[in-house]
């Protein structure tokens, strides 16, 4: 176990073995209250579905049965905070000690929700970092000033944080007037992740066993997630004033906040820094692509029609790009936000990775529940206008049918494991490619066995060229989001193994341990990520990857948008090639 | 509500929203446009656009709604949108004194910067929390009577004087029109669109 985090040694050398025998019996009180251990995790587990961390495994529970709760906090408290180091008192919710609470995994949830819904606006105001609760939290993310004024907090009402913050801000510019600068702070299961943006400062504090990369990408993203509120510029108001308080110039944005914490647990864009489409037929895709490439020469810059996080199509005015973390950003920004969902909007955002100095003008509209028009301009008088070419599209999507195919292939069109075509060399002899049920159900009796084809449960093909991926659905094996969360951050992992700017990059990796056997194999066209049944054969699990590959390819004009290809490939059609 | 009858001239008026977070301002619009009030509604982003025709007599008018966002990081946009506009509603919440002042603030800033002609509402919001009550009713009608603004306690949650607001807006834009043409006060290098429709009523 590391040990804590602690610029001043003496003040708790002499105490480690103590506390820690004096934090396990503390413990043992608690975990063992009635319950047998088993009983504990099972229970802990159960919780976790209507909690809403996004990031619990239970790591706490096996960090304290262990017996190696090394204290996380201990060297904030110890040495940053108030320095009473010597609280050997029984934990309880008033003492200012972080250590013994951790230990229990039970999280007392007082509001559970539901538990099909991940919990938009359980921020838990009554918190402070003197809540029990509070400190059990698993993931937390702040945002602060440089002058250690909160910003924004994951969990808890951020004027009530102002102390932490300052504690936080202490440490970052305890390491800065050394002339150097802070990256994480590794303490037994947690790990603390400092990023500084200028006069911002963003800190994820987890003991989720996330990669520091991958931390450090969320905590990008949290902070292109702010400037596509707020733009780049707000920094000048920290040049007038160093003491300016920011947090209310964020009023109302915590469910933007929270949905893109939720999203760095299910949506493989996050660390991918690639989006997804939606399946649908060349021809429908062409149609809308076709319109929104009108639209985009009349002036706008660029046309997004979305359905959910998946894009429909997207056009951007003469080399005008869309970067994928922008996409990420822009969607979890209209989703999150019910008001879009009300009426047509117009409102300012930044695009962080296009111009983060810059508002542009966005018009939105949702045409049904999932599908939407995002219209973006520099005219901040363009209203009416892209109102006018927001029905010009709708038109055309109505006419060519588009919104009903996008509803046919929200709920048929994804990819399932199931349906990877066999062997060419066996295809003609056996079934023709049916529909999926017809295929899976024949297969189901030697495949299901471990499941899928050779064991395959799950991949993701991101193309390189276009920026792009493909996840194929969960299968019955990882029904349940806990058991889909877990895999997501498998992958994560992986991911962060195969980027690795120290030992990497690598070509491919094989890796088994008890929940599956991963595979992943990056090329310059593509990278592949396969989680398969743990008992999965190494030689067919790799014949099952060149299999997806080759299905991917196949259907690749459905499940990519090709920008300016399947367009020209369109004007020739229109106008016969001349 | 919805215009009724041919022949009758429809006039198109701007009309927007402002007021502090949370007085009220989207459930005002949702209340008159689709006669729907949600208890938490979500604070609205940038603002948002609206419309809805209304039956005044034999004329009917048809209004142009942006719903502006309360959020301090919007008020450098409000005059993108009450610039031109033909009314404006500012909206303060009855239980909430912070919120009376902002539409004072408001009111300060449209008399500053706004059209002269635009027709402004005080609407005090939230009438049904009458045991909560922070803002008299006299104190606001004083200052209403004070600046020329029309005042009216409102609900959308009861749906009280929810569309009166409106319709005493209806009523004082067309009654603007016949009163301001006799006068003639019209400034050739300044034509509001608005009044266009009204020009021609007097032709047809």
């Amino acid at each position: 176990m590391d040990p804590p985090p602690n610029p001043n040694p003496n003040a708790t050398d002499a105490q480690p073995q103590a506390e820690a025998g004096v934090r396990l019996a503390a413990l043992s009180l608690r975990g063992g209250r009635d319950l047998p251990p088993d009983f504990e995790i099972h229970e802990h587990h159960l919780d976790d579905d209507d909690d809403d961390d996004d990031d619990d495994e239970g790591y706490l529970t096996a960090a304290s049965r262990g017996g190696s709760s090394t204290c996380a906090w201990k060297g904030l408290r110890d040495d940053d905070r108030d320095g009473d180091g010597d609280d050997v008192s029984p934990p309880s919710p008033s003492s200012s000690g972080y250590a013994g609470e951790r230990g229990s995994s039970l999280d007392d949830d007082p509001d559970p929700e539901p538990a099909q819904d991940w919990p938009r606006n359980k921020k838990h105001l009554d918190e402070d970092d003197a809540s029990s609760s509070w400190r059990k939290r698993k993931k937390h993310f702040f945002i602060l000033s440089n002058s250690g004024k909160p910003i924004y907090s994951r969990y808890g009402d951020e004027h009530k944080l102002a102390g932490f913050s300052a504690t936080l801000q202490a440490i970052i510019s305890f390491v800065e007037n050394s002339g150097d600068h802070i990256k994480f702070v590794r303490s037994g299961k947690h790990q603390i992740v400092f990023l500084v943006k200028g006069p911002i400062y963003l800190v994820c504090i987890s003991c989720t066993e996330e990669s520091y990369e991958g931390l450090r990408g969320q905590l990008e993203l949290m902070y292109g997630q702010l400037l596509l509120i707020l733009t780049k510029s707000v920094n000048r108001c920290f040049e007038k004033n160093p003491k300016f308080d920011m947090a209310p110039l964020l009023g109302g944005t915590d469910a933007v906040f929270l949905s893109l914490i939720h999203a760095f647990s299910w949506n493989p864009a996050a660390f991918l820094h690639a989006y997804t489409c939606l399946p649908l037929a060349q021809p429908t895709r062409q149609a809308a692509s076709a319109v929104l490439q009108d639209v985009a020469d009349s002036g706008v810059l660029f046309a997004l029609l979305m359905c959910e996080h998946k894009v429909i199509s997207l056009v951007g005015a003469q080399k005008a790009t869309l970067h994928p973390d922008d996409i990420l950003l822009l969607a979890n920004f209209i989703l999150s936000s019910e008001s879009f969902r009300t009426s047509e909007s117009f409102s300012p955002i930044c695009l962080p990775r296009y111009n983060p100095m810059a508002f542009l003008y966005a018009y939105v509209h949702f045409f049904d529940e999932h599908t939407y028009v995002t219209l973006l301009t520099t005219r901040s008088d363009a209203f009416y206008d892209l109102k006018d070419s927001r029905s010009l599209i709708q038109n055309v999507l109505l006419k060519s049918n588009v919104l009903i195919e996008v509803q046919r292939s929200l709920h048929e069109s994804a990819l399932h494991v199931e349906d990877l075509p066999i062997d060419p060399s066996s295809q003609s002899a056996s079934q023709p490619p049916q529909s999926s049920q017809d295929m899976s159900s024949q297969s189901l009796s030697s495949e299901m066995a471990i499941g899928g084809p050779a064991g395959l449960w799950h991949f993701i093909y991101k193309s390189i060229y276009l920026d792009q991926y493909v996840s194929s659905e969960f299968p019955s094996s990882i029904s349940n989001q806990k058991q889909q969360k877990r895999l997501y951050k498998a992958y994560q992992k992986l991911y962060a193994s195969m980027h690795d700017k120290a030992t990497g990059p690598h070509k491919t990796q094989f890796k088994r341990d008890d929940d599956y056997v991963l595979f992943c194999w990056i090329t310059q066209d593509f990278e592949l990520y396969a989680a398969f049944n743990p008992l999965a054969d190494k030689t067919q699990a790799i014949k099952m990857c060149n299999r997806v590959c080759q299905w991917v390819r196949d259907l690749e004009n459905e499940i990519f948008v090709y920008g300016e290809s399947a367009l020209s490939w369109q004007y020739h059609h229109c106008w016969g090639g001349k | 509500m919805a215009a009724t009858a041919g022949g009758n001239k429809i006039r198109n008026a701007k009309l927007v929203l402002l007021g502090d977070v949370g007085a009220g301002k989207s459930s005002l619009v949702l209340r008159f446009v689709k006669g729907q009030f949600v208890e938490f509604q979500e604070s609205t982003i940038g603002a948002a656009f609206f419309s809805q025709t209304l039956a005044v007599n034999d004329e009917t008018v048809k209004f142009e709604i942006w719903d502006t966002a309360g959020q301090e990081r919007y008020h450098s946009l409000a005059p993108m949108y009450y610039r031109g506009a033909a009314a404006a509603i500012v909206v303060y919440d009855i239980t909430n004194a912070a919120s009376f002042t902002r539409a004072k603030k408001w009111v300060q800033e449209l008399q500053a910067q706004g059209n002269p002609n635009t027709i402004m509402a005080l609407a005090g919001n939230k009438a049904d929390l009458l045991e909560a009550r922070q803002v008299p009713a006299e104190e606001a009608k004083a200052y209403a009577q004070e600046n020329g603004l029309f005042f009216m306690e409102t609900s959308a949650k009861t749906a009280i004087n929810v569309n009166d607001v409106f319709y005493e807006i209806a009523k004082k834009l067309l009654q603007g029109q016949q009163v301001q043409n006799p006068q003639g006060g019209m400034v050739l290098n300044q034509r509001p669109p608005e009044r266009t429709v009204s020009s021609s009523s007097c032709c047809a």
